[in-house]
């Protein structure tokens, strides 16, 4: 009895955690692919902005009636964005740090001018909820760990397991791996360096931004200012927790989005405790994401101090470092 | 060379010069670099501006006259140019050792909301109130960044995203606290703390301007003698330039990136209580800090490594804001100013590697090429 | 095997290149036939790597002309001449470490299947290695392997490719005797089946090991080609050289205090692997001690145990008697040792700052530079104007940075500011590793004259002939062990090189 009563509990927790921390899950698999070839793309805040904001206005202003293409607006948006900070940082090797916090800044701030005369209108073009295979009954706690709008399938399972097997198991994949590892041995090898690095920067971005529709188009369907509220910087965290590796990283999102979901059910509940009342238990439960999400990140490091040494978990050793045959 | 420089040195080669690379680049020159690359980012807003319907030369002029026109506009950026170059001084240290704090805001409301407790919660003369205020909130900053610091320090966890996490966590304490713990219950509608009852005093002469436009300039000055006649400005300058030379020369490595990185964060924290501390803004609510670490950032990013060039960097980007402000109600928002930034610290960027190029005449042959030489002539040279 | 054996299978006519306006090469006219091993030689700087790297596509000439088998080539990127058969092996390996040897095989390669899994990888170079006749564990991840074996590995790449003509960079400096030896054991069986190898080297052993012909670059200028047999050491010395001075040593039989005691000494490497096995070691004062070893053997390790930079597992280290275990680096500096670090660039300057904060590295907290907290501007300046000017430094000013310096001015610095430290002991670990000959004999000269006012000099050094002319006792490392120590009169080179290859005394003796 007690046992059901918390497994129910658990699924529902995982369950709501699930559309919670989808954009988290699209984010850091969006910078993931940037990393893996050595891009260090720390404006995912402004990128989830800007395909929100392109997302709300191919369907509020454009008409735009499918999802999918409202979607892709935002992703080519996205896209845009990344390109401009591909060329600064890779072409022209300006530092990867100072463009992406630009790319954060003006994403941010691009993307709230361009929403604000949209705050709060609601958005009728949505997503819809998949029953796997119709055969599973509308019991609470089951329907919210299995029924979800595409996008969720496609970020927590389609997206890492095709960069899984494209990173590992394929000759591109490879290549890959050896421009963010060490970009003058894929040169001498001819892999063109620079034009590996904007690309998939450009599509990690387009990911990235795939996050900030899904957000409006499902999650909270509607526009507000300051949209991605530090998601793109947990995801920049849940790839370092994940040590690079596509599926862990949905381990690391699925951490983040129960912490947000324990807050939300905390709030709707009422919960509180017996020296913390329930307001001050919501603003409590409110820090708790970025705190675990902290702690997070300095699991994989610890666990390399204190003896444990994972090398499969180190960065990728050329990331954020411009490559340049000359100055070999 | 980058496939865009080669495309430039394609344009470049049917005329009489090329693009060359420099050996060395000069502090001047990339300073000078990167104000070009904040001009041209200016001219570039101003383009898009003028795309989107909107006059840039109107705009332009009325921010000038609204900061230069009348007393108010020259306090008004004082008044913003106080937090902008605390946290920019914060940031422009930690640079200095290659550490890239990007939780100055975080620091600075924890800072404010130190002094926020101390000021409700003591009672005394106001001077001591207000010392006691700022140590908390010194103490608060450097606490608000021990745990990135350590960890940087000790585990070489990357600072950027430790410290940036924080500023959320520092963004809801603050919500909790004026909307919690210690709201304003007097006034119901207003969703901020109570009042501090003390002021730091006016400068002569001014309306709202206090004593704390001082604190930035002394800390300024400090920084700059410290940089350029101790023995600590010359083992973190060493950190900064290779860590490995750094610990070769004996220096305590870990434990100097340690204590810096409390000092940027004191240094942040403080900011949060000369904030606090001017008439009118004596209490705290979530908008608080309107990103001033952020504006802090570019600033210290704007500046390189000189401390003064914080404080001219610091007063542009006070008078861009203030104009933001302004200007608020002939059109633009608040927002714009951050996707302006973006742009600005953008063109930052690109004009700190333009310092790394020049265009030469094609015959010319000079000692820096003649030094290229001589590295290339020993190719079995270490590190190459 | 490919094309037409009679005629050069790559062939160089009147190349030039010149560095901003520095001639590395002047109209230098080179030819390799098939089946053979064509040895490269010259001293550092002399353009050897200059023109291989023209050959492979790296550097475009200024002037002059590429033919490989008849054919005009004008090569854009390393991809175009490895396309026509030339591929090159470099000095510093481009593998990228935490991948398997098979992934290293295979990476960049139009041939690798699209999809791939690792065991159809290893199937693949295991086939591979069995038609080459060369073998390493393709499971391996690269930083598994010793240098040797990497090497290998790029050479399979290199080979996989289809390369008819193979370059090889220095390609023995890294490895031991023993490597080395089944290194020349392959090139000779790759010329046998038809290639040609160009071996870069400016070892005259080596030359006359392995080559069939061999052409001498000095000063970018080409001396001579001609067949090796018959060809003497002195007299292919005498065309590297040239007139140059030849610095002259004078051993000598110390029995000076000991300045320097090292007792069952162990430590790790930054992989928490055991470096140093119960070295026991003295240096007096007044005599160099010279450690003679492959690179990779402890070398690294040993200077900086020494020096405080890293800590020990066991033994003890004294400095004129006092335990330095326990000391701090900056205590034992203030005892009077100096080091010369091995990676000048990574450890013993900072390139961005300028040359007058570098003079000062090692000793900026020490009267007149510092008194309490501040630093003495001016007699930081005045100390490093007398520096440069006495080690002949070549830099425009001393406020430029030291990035600016060349890799000689660099070493000179270096070089003279540790020796100003050193009043008791001077570690120099390869304190001429990649200069040119004069930078070379200089920092040679400071540290004999440090030597010769009575101070201890621990000198590291992969280079045997460096070490046999320098030394007044000579020390074998190997693996982390002292193998043997001698004195200088009693060296032996063949004896001292078997040790270095691990062989023990008894072994090399008889």
């Amino acid at each position: 009895m007690i046992l059901a009563i918390i497994e129910n509990a658990f699924l529902s927790l995982i369950g709501s955690a699930i559309p919670a921390s989808a954009v988290v899950m699209l984010a850091a698999t969006g910078a993931m692919l940037g990393e893996r070839v050595g891009v260090l793309n720390l404006g995912q805040e402004g990128l989830i902005g800007i395909g929100a904001v392109y997302s709300v206005i191919a369907v509020l202003s454009w008409n735009v009636q499918s999802p999918w293409l409202a979607m892709l607006i935002g992703m080519v948006a996205a896209g845009v964005a990344g390109l401009i900070f591909a060329v600064c940082v890779v072409a022209f090797r300006a530092s990867q740090v100072l463009v992406g916090l630009a790319l954060a800044l003006g994403g941010i701030g691009l993307s709230n001018q361009l929403g604000v005369n949209r705050n709060g209108t609601p958005i009728q073009t949505l997503f819809r909820e998949v029953n796997p295979g119709g055969l599973l009954d509308n019991n609470d706690a089951v329907s919210a760990f299995f029924f979800h709008d595409p996008v969720v399938y496609i970020a927590y399972i389609g997206l890492p397991v095709v960069l899984w097997f494209v990173l590992f198991r394929t000759r591109h994949g490879m290549n890959m791996r050896a421009v963010g590892e060490n970009p003058a041995a894929a040169d001498a090898v001819g892999v063109s360096v620079t034009g590996w690095r904007i690309f998939y920067s450009v599509l990690g971005a387009a990911i990235t931004g795939a996050g900030g529709a899904y957000m409006v188009l499902s999650f909270t369907p509607t526009w507000s200012p300051d949209i991605a509220r530090g998601r793109g910087w947990v995801a920049l965290a849940v790839v370092i927790f994940a040590g690079w590796r596509p599926g862990w990283a949905v381990a690391g999102a699925l951490l983040y989005g129960s912490m947000i979901s324990l807050d939300t059910t905390a709030q709707a509940r009422g919960w509180g405790l017996p020296f913390m009342g329930a307001s001050d238990l919501s603003f409590f439960l409110s820090m708790l994401p970025y705190v675990v999400t902290l702690v997070a990140i300095l699991i994989p490091a610890g666990a390399v101090k204190l003896g444990r040494r994972v090398r499969s978990t180190a960065a990728p050793a050329a990331l954020a470092i411009p490559y340049s045959r000359e100055e070999r | 060379m980058t496939p865009l420089a080669s495309i430039a040195g394609a344009v470049l080669s049917v005329t009489p010069w090329r693009l060359e690379r420099r050996l060395e680049v000069d502090a001047k020159r990339a300073a000078l670099t990167r104000i070009g690359g904040a001009v041209g980012a200016m001219i570039v807003v101003g383009i898009l501006l003028l795309l989107t319907g909107r006059n840039a030369f109107w705009i332009f002029w009325q921010a000038l006259d609204a900061i230069f026109g009348r007393q108010r506009g020259i306090e008004g950026v004082a008044l913003r140019a106080i937090p902008i170059l605390m946290t920019a001084l914060g940031v422009a240290l930690s640079l200095r050792m290659k550490v890239w704090n990007i939780g100055s805001d975080g620091q600075f409301l924890m800072g404010a909301l130190a002094a926020v407790g101390v000021g409700i919660h003591m009672d005394g003369p106001g001077w001591l109130v207000l010392i006691l205020m700022a140590a908390a909130a010194t103490v608060a900053g450097a606490a608000w960044i021990l745990v990135p610091a350590l960890a940087r320090a000790y585990w070489d966890v990357n600072e950027i995203i430790t410290t940036l996490l924080l500023n959320f966590v520092a963004l809801q304490l603050v919500t909790w606290s004026a909307l919690g713990f210690w709201r304003d219950k007097a006034a119901a509608v207003i969703q901020s703390t109570r009042e501090v009852p003390f002021t730091l005093p006016d400068l002569p002469g001014a309306d709202s301007v206090t004593v704390a436009l001082l604190v930035p300039l002394v800390i300024a000055a400090v920084l700059w003698w410290v940089f350029r006649s101790t023995t600590i400005g010359y083992e973190i300058d060493t950190i900064g330039g290779n860590p490995r030379a750094a610990g070769f020369a004996g220096i305590a490595v870990r434990r100097r990136i340690l204590v810096v990185m409390l000092f940027t964060g004191a240094i942040a924290g403080l900011g949060g209580m000369l904030q606090l501390s001017a008439p009118g803004a004596q209490a705290m609510n979530a908008g608080f800090s309107a990103q001033f670490g952020l504006s802090g950032f570019i600033v210290a990013a704007l500046a390189g490594a000189s401390f003064w060039g914080v404080i001219g960097g610091g007063l542009f980007i006070a008078s861009m804001f203030y104009a933001g402000i302004v200007l608020q109600t002939k059109g633009l928002s608040v927002y714009i100013i951050f996707a302006i930034y973006g742009v600005i610290l953008t063109g930052i960027a690109l004009g700190e590697i333009a310092a790394r190029y020049r265009v030469v005449r094609r015959d010319a042959a000079d000692e820096t090429e003649a030094s290229a030489a001589d590295a290339a002539a020993a190719p079995q040279g270490a590190g190459s | 095997m490919t094309g037409d054996s009679k005629r050069p299978s790559v062939e160089a006519r009147g190349i030039s290149k010149a560095f901003g306006g520095v001639a590395a090469l002047d109209a230098v006219d080179f030819e390799v036939s098939w089946s053979e091993v064509h040895a490269l030689v010259g001293e550092n700087g002399a353009g050897k790597t200059t023109l291989c790297n023209i050959l492979a596509g790296i550097y475009r000439a200024d002037g002059g002309q590429v033919i490989v088998d008849g054919t005009e080539r004008d090569f854009r990127s390393p991809a175009h001449a490895i396309d026509a058969g030339i591929g090159m092996v470099h000095q510093h390996f481009r593998l990228v470490e935490p991948m398997t040897v098979a992934e290293n095989i295979h990476l960049g390669w139009p041939e690798t299947p699209g999809v791939v899994s690792q065991r159809a990888l290893i199937d693949r170079t295991e086939r591979f290695m069995g038609e080459m006749g060369l073998h390493v564990d393709p499971t391996a991840k690269i930083w598994q392997l010793s240098v040797g074996e990497q090497q290998r590995v790029e050479i399979l790449r290199v080979l996989a490719r289809g390369a008819r003509v193979l370059i090889l960079d220095e390609p023995t400096a890294v490895l031991t005797a023993k490597e080395a030896e089944e290194l020349f054991a392959v090139i000779r069986e790759l010329a046998a089946s038809g290639l040609s190898v160009i071996f870069i080297t400016h070892k005259l052993r080596e030359v006359l090991a392995v080559s069939d012909r061999l052409t001498v670059l000095r000063h970018g200028i080409r001396e001579i080609t001609r067949p090796t047999e018959g060809a003497t050491a002195s007299e292919i010395a005498r065309l590297m050289t040239g007139e140059e001075r030849v610095l002259d040593v004078e051993h000598r039989a110390v029995t000076g205090d000991p300045a320097l005691e090292l007792r069952g000494v162990s430590a790790l490497n930054d992989r928490g692997i055991t470096a140093l096995q119960d070295v026991d070691l003295t240096v007096r004062s007044g005599e160099i001690l010279g450690i003679a070893g492959v690179s990779g053997n402890g070398q690294t390790e040993l200077a900086e145990v020494i020096c405080a930079l890293r800590g020990l597992e066991s033994g003890s280290i004294t400095v004129d008697g006092s335990d330095i275990a326990s000391m701090s680096v900056r205590a034992v500096t203030d005892m009077g040792v100096g080091h010369i670090p091995e990676d000048r660039i990574g450890m013993g300057m900072v390139t961005s700052a300028p040359v007058k904060d570098n003079a000062v590295l090692h000793s900026y907290w020490t009267e007149p530079f510092s008194q309490g907290l501040t630093l003495n501007r001016h007699s930081v300046i005045d100390f490093a104007k007398r520096l440069v000017e006495s080690a002949r430094v070549q830099t425009r000013s001393i406020f430029a940075t030291a990035g600016q310096l060349s890799g000689g001015n660099q070493q000179r610095l270096v070089a003279r500011r540790e020796a100003l430290v050193a009043d008791r002991l001077l570690v120099a670990a390869h304190p001429t590793r990649g200069l040119d000959v004069n930078a070379a004999q200089e920092v040679r000269s400071t540290i004999l004259d440090r030597r010769d006012s009575g101070c201890a000099v621990l000198l590291i050094s992969d280079d045997l002939d460096e070490v046999l002319l320098m030394s007044d006792r000579i020390a074998v490392i190997y693996e982390g062990r002292i193998m043997g120590v001698f004195d200088a009169a009693d060296a032996d080179r063949e004896h001292i090189g078997l040790l270095m290859g691990g062989h023990s005394i008894a072994e090399a003796v008889a």
